[in-house]
């Protein structure tokens, strides 16, 4: 028991409450704050296992942007303070949730069953991970990560789309409406 | 500096000045603003505090702080409130940890720095966000969705802008980017300079950009119900913002602690770089009116990100054509 | 981004960094006194000796900030054989600046001059009661009252200067004149307005310069129900009990001295 899994223990516990209390939680911001947490405390997971960039960029990423996105909608929403009924989840819905859960940590625990038969990796030597990781991502996987890419933007030119579409509605009365408003911008 | 110290030792003694630099350095950028925004406009600032010039306002101001009741909303979600003000000061002490005054002076060396401080600069939004939402107060939310949504427009071309440099480099760590910088720098990645400097005001919520803050319409957005010393953190936190975005500024694009007698005041350079970087951003807020919310997303989204691209851009024919 | 932003920001930059340079404006008050352009309105003073109680200042004040109390006093005849006279006795003139607006209007309204600008401004107090001012205090100003501004060069000459020089009325100078040499001699620094301090009227104390006749109205006490009393028109022609101003006032100034008295019962008004 090194000082460093004693860390890392305490890291993946807080990990996996504050994911535990983010889905339990009846508050729907506090929610989206444990979100927080926990996709903090896993970047400091990563950062134990040594994998430095890939704690930093999930901390840039999920809890600098993602969870701020997260937290934008849900405060434009009119998020209450306090627990409220009317946003509570059906049993159903949780169900489904649960079950959804399990088979991904059943998934992402096979993963762990090379562990079985003793695989170890030496964290202590000192490597630069970061040239590592590029060129993982940027050469043996730089065909699935360009076909993420290529999924994003559509994601995005479609958001837009969507967003263009709602304002040219065959309305009548909503399109007297926004015509008026765009001759007044005009 | 050939002193070799216990582990334990040189750990909390590097804390200890990193500590101090937070404490001090937001001061004198306080301080500064004081008196220069004073003088800019014909005044004279701050002239009684501590007898010379005022020096000790901020300290008078800290200690009157301290005084005011710590009121919190009857509506308010109390623990998301009361921890907002930390979640915002937070993230910078652990960026000025990283940044390197000089190869030497430094708090902690950090492999990937430049990602970390980009990464816990972020985070810092959260703060206000939380800020805003837990005051159960229109005017601060509205504050704190017009900061959420200038931090995530503006966050992109600062990544972009710090990229470029980290690509000129070759490396990840500003030291690395400290030292790999050379005067050619400063045409070469001129462009995203410029978008560095505009995308730290806005992330800084500094005038011109101060539209989540907008004091004469929103109150003071998500900070307008803190009183005491949470507030006194949420301003030490814009402060310690300002030190880091001009210290990173100073290092990425100025060359940090390059200049004369290196080897020996490296770090006064870096520290001097820095200041002036923080004067500008001053100049900046004494001189320009604040944007309206249309006009800021449009001068990030219409102008810095293609700016931005444009020097990713440059910078990669760069680094091709000229191999180092 | 449309045109000359640009341009527009860099020319707020070159401002604020202009006036970076350049000497600032702040007025560091309490450590450096201001200069303060001369007819500073910082606070009213009173001439005493000036004041007939012809209660024009209290009357106009836009606020009523003005409060005059006076009573009636009967002059012994100066010679032998005349006939008494009354003069107006200021007991109070207090101005409470709280009220006051500084417009100035009372000062522009006294016939006489009683009414001063003083451009002292530091008399601030606590409680807002302490800024009823007294005669007394309001007296005490005059000594701040700066010299009236020269006469721009080739103007007429100021009305009390045509005054003392016109040639007495009634070529033998009878008994309504005879008590004018003192008093010419009390109205004296009125004809070298513009030369100086010792142009104006300065004087704290009520008794100090005095003439004769007002000292001997002082002596003999309040009698303010007047036996027997003048008619108004023979009033109108005696000479005035006003010794600091000699014989500068205006007639229909003087008439109105005498008409509009502040404590005149219905009776009296009656008789008259």
């Amino acid at each position: 028991m090194t000082t460093r899994d004693i860390v890392f223990v305490a890291v993946g516990v807080v990990t996996a409450l504050s994911a535990l209390l983010s889905v339990t939680t009846k508050h729907v911001v506090h929610a989206a704050l444990w979100l927080l947490v926990s996709l903090g405390s896993l970047a400091g997971a990563y950062l134990v296992l040594g994998q430095e960039l890939v704690g930093l960029v999930q901390l840039l990423v999920y809890v600098g942007a993602i969870v701020v996105l997260v937290l934008f909608a849900l405060m434009l929403t009119r998020a209450p303070i306090g627990p409220h009924a009317e946003i509570d989840t059906p049993w159903w819905q949780r169900a489904a949730g649960a079950v959804l859960g399990a088979a991904t940590t059943a998934l992402l625990a096979s993963l762990l069953l090379p562990l079985l038969s003793g695989a170890t990796v030496d964290l202590d030597a000192p490597a630069a991970t970061t040239p590592r990781i590029a060129q993982a991502v940027f050469g043996t996987w730089v065909w699935p990560f360009e076909l993420l890419s290529v999924l994003l933007l559509v994601a995005l030119v479609g958001a837009f789309a969507v967003s263009r579409l709602v304002l040219h509605r065959e309305d009548p009365a909503a399109d007297g409406a926004v015509r008026r408003a765009e001759g007044v911008r005009r | 500096m050939n002193l070799v110290l216990a582990p334990w030792l040189e750990v909390v003694l590097r804390a200890l000045a990193v500590l101090v630099a937070f404490l001090v350095l937001p001061l004198l950028v306080g301080q500064t603003e004081h008196k220069v925004m004073a003088h800019m406009q014909g005044r004279l600032g701050p002239m009684y505090a501590g007898g010379f010039h005022g020096w000790a306002q901020l300290v008078a101001d800290g200690v009157k702080f301290v005084q005011k009741e710590d009121i919190t909303p009857a509506r308010a979600d109390r623990q998301v409130f009361r921890l907002a003000p930390f979640v915002a000061l937070i993230p910078y002490l652990v960026a000025l940890a990283v940044i390197p005054l000089s190869p030497k002076v430094v708090g902690a060396t950090v492999d990937a720095s430049v990602v970390l401080v980009l990464a816990v600069i972020g985070v810092g939004i959260i703060g206000t966000l939380m800020a805003g939402w837990a005051s159960a107060n229109k005017y601060s939310l509205l504050g704190a969705m017009r900061a959420a949504a200038q931090l995530v427009s503006y966050e992109l071309p600062m990544v972009l802008a710090v990229a470029s440099v980290a690509l000129a480099a070759g490396t990840l760590s500003l030291v690395g980017i400290g030292n790999a910088w050379n005067p050619w720098w400063l045409l070469w990645q001129l462009p995203g300079a410029v978008v560095f400097l505009v995308s730290a005001l806005a992330e800084l919520q500094r005038p011109p950009f101060d539209m989540p803050l907008a004091d004469s319409e929103i109150v003071f957005g998500a900070f307008t119900e803190y009183t005491g010393l949470r507030f006194a953190f949420f301003l030490l936190a814009e402060y310690a913002g300002i030190v880091v975005m001009s210290l990173l500024f100073a290092v990425l694009f100025l060359g940090g602690w390059h200049g004369p007698f290196e080897p020996w005041v490296g770090w006064v350079w870096t520290l001097l770089k820095g200041f002036l970087v923080a004067v500008v951003v001053i100049w900046l807020r004494v001189s320009w009116p604040r944007m309206r919310e249309d006009q800021l997303q449009r001068l990030a989204w219409v102008w810095l990100v293609p700016m931005a691209l444009f020097q990713l851009a440059i910078t990669a024919v760069g680094v091709v054509v000229f191999p180092r | 981004m449309g045109d000359g932003i640009l341009p527009g920001l860099v020319k707020g930059l070159g401002t604020t960094a202009r006036s970076l340079t350049r000497r600032t404006h702040t007025a560091e008050y309490p450590d450096v006194a201001p200069a303060l352009p001369p007819r500073s309105r910082g606070v009213i003073a009173l001439t005493e000796e000036n004041c007939t109680s012809c209660m024009l200042c209290a009357r106009e004040c836009p606020d009523w900030c003005i409060y005059i109390d006076s009573h009636k006093e009967e002059l012994p005849p100066t010679t032998p054989g005349g006939r008494a006279r009354q003069r107006n006795v200021l007991d109070r003139f207090a101005i409470d600046f709280s009220l006051c607006m500084y417009c100035g209007i009372c000062i522009e309204a006294c016939p006489f001059d009683a009414l001063h600008w003083s451009p002292e401004f530091e008399y601030a107090e606590t409680d807002i009661r302490d800024l009823l001012h007294e005669k007394d205090r309001l007296g005490a100003w005059m000594a701040t009252v700066p010299p009236p501004p020269a006469l721009d060069p080739g103007s007429v000459d100021p009305a009390e200067v045509t005054a003392a020089a016109k040639p007495p009325r009634g070529a033998a100078g009878a008994g309504p004149r005879a008590g004018s040499a003192p008093r010419a001699g009390a109205g004296a620094p009125g004809r070298t307005r513009g030369d100086g301090p010792a142009a104006r009227p300065t004087r704290v104390r009520p008794e100090s310069p005095a003439g004769s006749d007002r000292a001997a109205g002082s002596l003999q006490g309040a009698s303010a129900a007047a036996p027997e009393r003048p008619a108004a028109d023979r009033a109108v022609d005696a000479t005035k009990p006003m010794p600091a101003l000699g014989d500068t006032g205006s007639p229909a100034a003087e008439g109105d001295s005498t008409q509009v008295l502040p404590e005149v019962t219905p009776d009296e008004e009656g008789r008259e």
